[in-house]
């Protein structure tokens, strides 16, 4: 009886630990399996998570009918309602993680900027390109381009403090070192980026 | 053809107060000298069914009674070898084995058991323990460029001020680039989505 005990025990151990040591061959060979092959796998396109989507391509063509509608309202004349339209393209939903995203939204908040700019809403305008600059998760020629438009609402209210007589003057003349830094920083780093697209060339 | 005495076992069972038929008191007799004979040493090679069953219960019933000595000569060989391994010697007798060893033997098939089960008991917690690895999608980097969602920078340039404000006409830009990107994909792939 006993042998027949050790005959049993040791068939079921032996052929447990064979099966366990599969398991572990067949997850050392999984690991292997985990490391990119770029030579040799042909990816499944599907498989990317930053394909250009449908869901992108809404949100673009939304932007753009946004940017359409606010430019048929300037024509107009009607600065208010371009705004208004201008502003919903920064409440557009994009896919998560989408470039395009933040370069889209800069863009319309320079030109909310500037339509601000031209209603005389200088701490409006101001504020517009400060959230951009803040929100911004890397840097591109459109973060440039919020310096840009930051520089000339500087550039607008040293105008106004130089409207009003002689003791503005000191107060405009800080608000032009404001925008010769902010111009000074959008051309920093449209030479960064220049310089970067060059080399990725 | 069946005998009376191959009936012994199966036939019917006699009354105790009957007189024993001749031909019963001739096989007692002759079962008598079988018995007298196997514990002489001097078991006959053949025997019928019946009397080999009543043989081995006679001797079963004679162990159990006890009083079994071994013979003179096998209890002096026990005894020296048990003299010889309390000195340190082995001893003569293969037939008698070591306390130790005997001990030995009879643990070594649960010894041997115990380890197996230990290692079947490792392997099956081996097998609940391991999770399976996350295998991760490599990325696919053989996607062409312009299939994926990507900073518009290259494609846009350098912001003039003069063009700040322009946003409508890089808005358009932007969309025809993605659109044909997405375009591409979708042909490329048989028109799935």
């Amino acid at each position: 009886m006993k042998y027949v005990i050790l005959a049993v025990a040791l068939a079921s151990g032996l052929a447990l630990a064979g099966a366990g040591l599969a398991a572990c061959s067949a997850e050392r060979d999984s690991g292997a399996r985990s490391e990119p092959r770029p030579a040799t796998r042909i990816a499944d396109p599907s498989e990317a998570s930053d394909l250009i989507g449908q869901d992108l391509l809404i949100a673009l063509a939304q932007a753009k009918n946004f940017h359409h509608k606010a430019k048929v309202y300037m024509t107009d004349g009607n600065l208010t309602a371009a705004t208004a339209s201008v502003r919903q393209i920064l409440s557009l939903v994009f896919p998560p993680g989408a470039a395009e995203a933040d370069d889209v939204r800069n863009d319309a908040r320079a030109l909310l900027a500037k339509l601000l700019m031209s209603q005389n809403q200088l701490d409006e305008a101001a504020r517009a390109i400060d959230e951009g600059i803040a929100q911004s998760r890397r840097e591109s020629f459109f973060v440039a381009n919020l310096y840009t438009v930051r520089g000339e609402i500087h550039q607008a209210r040293a105008a106004a403090l130089d409207a009003t007589g002689e003791p503005g003057k000191p107060a405009a003349a800080d608000e032009r070192h404001a925008a010769i830094a902010a111009f000074d920083h959008s051309i920093q780093i449209n030479e960064r980026l220049q310089k970067k697209l060059l080399e990725e060339r | 053809m069946a005998t009376q005495d191959d009936d012994t076992l199966t036939g019917p069972v006699p009354d105790p107060d009957a007189e024993p038929a001749p031909a019963e008191l001739a096989h007692a007799r002759r079962f008598a000298e079988l018995v007298d004979k196997t514990l002489s040493g001097r078991t006959p090679p053949a025997m019928s069914a019946d009397d080999r069953a009543l043989l081995e219960v006679a001797t079963v019933i004679r162990a159990a009674h006890g009083q079994l000595a071994l013979a003179p000569g096998r209890q002096h060989a026990v005894v020296e070898d048990a003299l010889r391994q309390a000195i340190g010697a082995s001893p003569a007798s293969a037939s008698v084995a070591p306390i130790a060893r005997a001990r030995a033997r009879r643990w070594a098939p649960w010894i041997v058991a115990g380890a197996s089960t230990l290692v079947a008991a490792a392997a099956i917690a081996l097998l609940w323990l391991r999770r399976p690895v996350q295998v991760h999608a490599p990325v696919a980097r053989s996607v062409p460029e312009e299939w994926r969602s990507r900073p518009a920078d290259p494609l846009i340039g350098p912001i003039a001020p003069e063009r700040a404000g322009d946003a409508g006409t890089r808005i358009d830009a932007i969309f025809a680039d993605r659109l044909d990107g997405f375009r591409a994909r979708h042909l490329a792939r048989g028109g799935k989505p």
